[in-house]
């Protein structure tokens, strides 16, 4: 325990004036420092693979979706921002999404979808900048969500650096 | 909306240096609103201030403009998707409020946190206390007339969000607290940052104080301004600094420590008085504190590379990445913690000390995959219940002051 010390203020601290000049030394000191604020619209802030933008969902190499439809994304969102609908396909892996719709007007960029996919079919990418004229052109569909792998890779290799864990123990329980 | 009516003083409510009969408004009442727009009222909270002349008679705090459910939404959400709603409570400091949720479940569950992922958690809430901290000093410093302290702390808080965006990719709203611990590892990148960050700070505090402390308008309008003794505090169930500023040394971080606060070297700053003055004097000494404490930490980072930062524990931590690519079982895990994660049957209360006071999370659990019931004890609800008690009898420009130096914030208090 430290008790805080209460100052009594000096003669001169209680005349005020002399205050006065020191607090515009202070101020006249700050002009001179360097600017600490960015312009941001023209001076985007640089984004890496660390950030949690707006999430996509991976594209294959041949323009295959990567996503199999399981919804395990759509039960870990917790704003109930994913609508997903599968339907059955020709590929090897045997399911795929006919719909998928991300509102992004409800979406926290929480990353719990991305954390929940077992497939890495879907990623938060890097695109942060959100905006439109209305609410039904900010519900995302599949072709606007859909994205090259190359363009999630660097977040893809994050998650999977973050996830590299308990090397020294195998499965348990 | 002006009431006249004869009113009638409570008894021993008068200031003493003030001459009734001289008040040519003597008798009248005035009652009037403040908020919930006001800008001096940190949110929306509402204030029905009666006022005679200038002097306040009584007041009733409003709460619940920004009530959005979040204790029911717990209770349909579910126990981990709980965790993003958590962050929207006190949104000065999002991690801390993850933090107290976390322990309460971990207690629940009975999980043990690895040490690395203790030490992770002690770090970035006491950076949270900082930035929170800060938000006290600038907003309370702008409604007192210091607008340069809003500039000069929010360029501080500016650098902690910077290095929370660096780690967590986001800067406000994190969402990186995990049951079992934290989702990622601070690496040594973010560590530089922090440790930059924290040894330039105590510098910028003492530049705070040189603004501030032996200000004379800061000293008048904070000196003997809504004054608690400690029994006062203590009846209304005041917390964090607003009791220690009246003389009471109780923190969670000593009286009931988490996460392994008894092992790091800190100090509790109390005050004597109980005034504004003395809660600002404690909440820049926390500053000083929360920053040792965080080196603390840092050096503890160091030593424990290479540990884990999330427990192993496939009834609640999710599998990691590439296991679940190339194992049935896991894959099963994955799905059975997403779709289905359960904890046993019980309650379970863990209160932190968060930088406005005890917060608390109440879980209760009948073994389904959603909470029984989830209670918040927040402890800027607390603080908001002194008011009328600090007001009555002083002048309304005090009420700033006073609404300042208690220090809630709205999203927390209405939850």
């Amino acid at each position: 325990m430290v008790i805080v010390k209460r100052k009594e203020l000096s003669f001169w601290e209680r005349l005020y004036l002399p205050e006065v000049v020191r607090g515009l030394s202070v101020t006249m000191r700050a002009i001179f420092r360097r600017k600490i604020t960015r312009q941001y619209p023209e001076e985007p802030l640089a984004t890496n693979e660390v950030t949690r933008g707006q999430p996509r969902l991976a594209v294959n190499e041949d323009d295959t979706i990567r996503c199999v439809s399981c919804g395990l994304c759509e039960i870990a969102c917790p704003a109930y921002a994913i609508t997903i609908d599968g339907q059955e396909t020709d590929r090897f892996i045997e399911r795929e999404p006919e719909r998928f719709d991300i509102d992004m007007l409800r979406c926290i960029l929480c990353g719990f979808c991305e954390e929940a996919c077992p497939k890495d079919a879907i990623f938060m990418s890097e695109e942060l900048e959100l905006a439109d004229f209305s609410r039904e052109a900010l519900v995302y569909d599949i072709e606007k969500l859909k994205r090259p792998i190359s363009a999630l890779q660097r977040r893809s290799d994050y998650v999977y650096k973050l996830n590299d864990r308990w090397h020294s123990s195998s499965s348990t329980s | 909306m002006t009431i006249t009516r004869t009113f009638e003083y409570a008894p021993g409510a008068p200031p003493d240096d003030f001459e009734y009969e001289d008040d040519p408004v003597h008798g009248e009442v005035m009652q009037l609103n403040m908020g919930p727009q006001h800008p001096a009222t940190h949110g929306v909270l509402r204030l029905l201030v009666e006022l005679d002349g200038e002097i306040i008679r009584r007041t009733e705090p409003d709460v619940g403009y920004l009530h959005r459910g979040k204790e029911k939404s717990c209770e349909s959400l579910g126990w981990a998707k709980f965790f993003p709603h958590t962050d929207r409570l006190d949104y000065v400091q999002p991690l801390m409020n993850n933090i107290g949720y976390a322990l309460a479940l971990e207690k629940l569950a009975g999980i043990d946190v690895p040490e690395r992922g203790q030490v992770v958690r002690v770090l970035l809430m006491e950076i949270s206390r900082i930035a929170a901290h800060l938000i006290y000093l600038g907003t309370t410093g702008i409604d007192l007339g210091a607008v340069t302290m809003f500039f000069n702390t929010f360029k501080e808080r500016e650098k902690i969000y910077s290095i929370l965006d660096a780690y967590t990719g986001h800067r406000m709203n994190n969402t990186y607290v995990r049951i079992g611990g934290v989702y990622a590892d601070v690496d040594e990148g973010v560590e530089a940052l922090l440790r930059e960050f924290l040894v330039q700070f105590p510098e910028q505090i003492d530049e705070f104080e040189s603004l501030l402390t032996s200000n004379r308008i800061w000293y008048d309008r904070n000196r003997d301004v809504g004054v608690l003794t400690a029994d006062e505090a203590m009846a209304w169930s005041l917390t964090g600094p607003n009791l220690r500023g009246s003389g009471v040394d109780h923190d969670l971080r000593k009286a009931e420590p988490y996460s392994g606060y008894e092992t790091y070297d800190f100090e509790v700053p109390v005050g004597t008085i109980g005034d504004c003055y003395d809660r600002y004097l404690v909440r820049v000494e926390e500053m000083r504190q929360s920053t040792r404490i965080a080196l603390q930490a840092l050096t503890r980072l160091a030593e424990t590379r290479g540990g884990e930062v999330l427990a192993e524990d496939r009834r609640y931590v999710l599998p990691p990445r590439d296991r679940v690519q190339s194992s049935m079982e896991e894959l099963i895990f994955q799905f059975k913690i997403v779709t289905d994660l359960r904890l046993p049957a019980g309650r379970a209360y863990h209160g932190i000390e968060s930088s406005k006071g005890e917060l608390g999370f109440f879980v209760a659990s009948d073994g389904s995959s959603k909470p029984l019931r989830c209670h918040i004890r927040a402890p800027g609800l607390m603080n908001v219940q002194a008011i009328p008690l600090l007001a009555e009898g002083r002048l309304f420009s005090d009420m700033v002051a006073i609404i300042g130096s208690l220090d809630f914030v709205m999203g927390e208090v209405d939850r």
